[in-house]
């Protein structure tokens, strides 16, 4: 398995197999004397936006801890909750249960519902 | 039985889907001032739209992934941007034409200018996205799409000259107006080979859950599809070359266009074209909006469909909305319709290079394909549309400025 190749961008499913954003980011982790290791998936506006270039990312960081709230970061899962790595990275989470998609349901809750026909 | 139904179905698509406001100015003002010399690039962009969404769709039915979630996965997020970004410009400019397109439509019937018309449609437009499913827009604009069959009916009720058609069908160099001939030819094969379809019909086929079953259906919708909606765009060309061109009428508005068919038709030819005029362009602004939430949602991976609900999937719902608000603005400022349609084809044509190559590399990938990978003839074909697509790419700007008037 190629890390960039075979994870990086991937579509990420959860548990149930819904869709839960594309794997944006990889944490890795250098210990001393120990060969780096993988420790997290990353998914969230800020990596894609640092990916993109280190002055977009700056001001993306301070956006996120001015505006954030508590979400000052992009959402990590852990690679040990990674279960299969194929055309899809699929993820022993519930994306309903993580903050994964927090601005979807943002979205939801503050414009969509108040929308007529927006509501299930 | 179910499969002839599919069959028809697609054929239905691809005739009901090929015109809209892009390619009907331009095949009718090629008509007009240069009478059946541009058939051939009216073929020519069938036969490329045909070849490209064959792949399209082969891709989504094997790997149920779309062609925008392949670039981002094959190629990365940084890459990604550059398709996404373009697109989106080229889509709202596409947008804002069909949308003024139904506005012409509606002032042509009404008296009332498209401008204000452009909202009340966009909403219409947008609420059957938001409270309707894929197969509604789907078979809608399909179905309706048949009316713009009247351009073939019109054009065999005038008895062109045969030879002079077929002999339009070989390219060739213009007798005069060099440049103008070109950036026509160009928003020709702009308007036919729009990068949207692509996106479109790819996430369709998720839409649909097709699967390897469906290829041969994929192939028969691709050619027998695209090859008669190439018919309907001839139609208006031939219309345009036996109507205008003699009475040495240049096309420089949408309202002219009506004449096409009221010489043939007669009232009810007007009527055939307010239709077709409408139907065209409703349906592809409301392909382009939904494309333009696919190509976000697929892109950054959100949940999306047009079967969910708008709380089910609020980030794609959004996008559309957005897309559609936006797209109105144009035509409510009063902005030139024709004109507008005219920069969009030849920006949209400027944009292929940026979808067509990633699709080569893309359709050449096991991983996505497993057997079904591109043969060395499908390679030839695309590596032949790469090229095209760069030579269109580089001409479009300078023609549009030698030979745009």
């Amino acid at each position: 398995m190629l890390l960039v190749r075979d994870v990086l961008d991937k579509q990420m499913v959860d548990r149930h197999g819904n869709r839960m954003n594309k794997v944006d980011g990889l944490v890795i982790r250098w210990g001393d004397g120990e060969p780096p290791r993988v420790v997290y998936l990353e998914a969230g506006a800020l990596t894609l936006a640092r990916r993109l270039g280190r002055r977009l990312g700056g001001w993306a960081s301070r956006l996120a801890r001015r505006w954030g709230g508590e979400h000052t970061e992009s959402y990590r899962i852990p690679w040990n909750r990674v279960r299969a790595v194929s055309l899809e990275v699929s993820v022993d989470v519930d994306a309903a249960e993580t903050r994964v998609n927090v601005v979807e349901d943002w979205l939801r809750m503050h414009v969509v519902e108040h929308i007529p026909g927006g509501r299930k | 039985m179910k499969r002839l139904v599919e069959i028809a179905l697609g054929i239905v698509t691809g005739i009901g889907g090929f015109l809209e406001a892009g390619s009907l100015a331009t095949a009718a003002q090629a008509g007009a001032d240069f009478r059946f010399d541009l058939i051939w690039a009216l073929i020519l962009g069938a036969g490329c739209l045909a070849f490209l969404v064959e792949m399209c769709g082969r891709l989504s039915a094997i790997s149920k992934h779309t062609v925008p979630d392949a670039i981002r996965e094959r190629f990365g997020f940084r890459f990604f941007m550059v398709p996404l970004v373009i697109m989106q410009l080229v889509m709202f400019l596409v947008m804002a034409t069909e949308l003024g397109g139904v506005g012409i439509a509606l002032q042509l019937i009404s008296g009332v200018s498209y401008r204000w018309w452009c909202v009340p449609v966009g909403l219409l437009a947008w609420a059957l996205l938001w409270k309707g499913t894929f197969g509604l827009v789907e078979k809608g604009v399909s179905v309706l799409g048949l009316v713009t069959l009247a351009f073939v009916v019109g054009a065999f009720h005038l008895h062109p000259p045969l030879a002079g058609v077929l002999h339009g069908a070989v390219p060739r160099l213009p007798s005069h107006d060099g440049a103008h001939y070109w950036f026509l030819a160009v928003s020709i094969l702009g308007a036919s080979i729009s990068p949207y379809l692509f996106f479109f019909y790819s996430a369709g086929a998720v839409e649909d859950r097709w699967d390897v079953s469906q290829l041969s259906i994929n192939r028969i919708t691709a050619g027998a599809g695209m090859g008669f909606g190439g018919i309907v765009a001839i139609g208006a060309l031939v219309l345009a070359a036996v109507v205008l061109h003699p009475a040495g009428i240049k096309v420089d508005s949408f309202e002219q266009l009506p004449l096409l068919l009221t010489s043939a038709l007669g009232h009810w030819g007007f009527i055939l074209f307010v239709a077709s005029l409408a139907v065209a362009c409703f349906g592809a602004a409301q392909e382009i909006a939904l494309t333009s939430a696919y190509l976000m949602a697929q892109g950054f991976g959100w949940r999306w469909s047009e079967n969910l609900p708008p709380s089910d999937d609020a980030r794609f719902s959004l996008t559309y909305t957005l897309m559609t608000a936006v797209a109105c603005l144009p035509a409510l400022a009063g902005v030139d319709v024709l004109k507008l349609t005219n920069i969009s084809m030849v920006v949209s044509a400027a944009s292929l290079p940026v979808v067509v190559m990633p699709l080569l590399v893309i359709m050449n990938d096991r991983r996505y394909l497993r057997d079904y990978c591109n043969g060395w003839f499908a390679n030839g074909v695309v590596g032949a549309i790469v090229l095209l697509a760069f030579v269109l790419a580089v001409v479009s700007f300078p023609l549009m400025i030698a030979g745009g008037g």
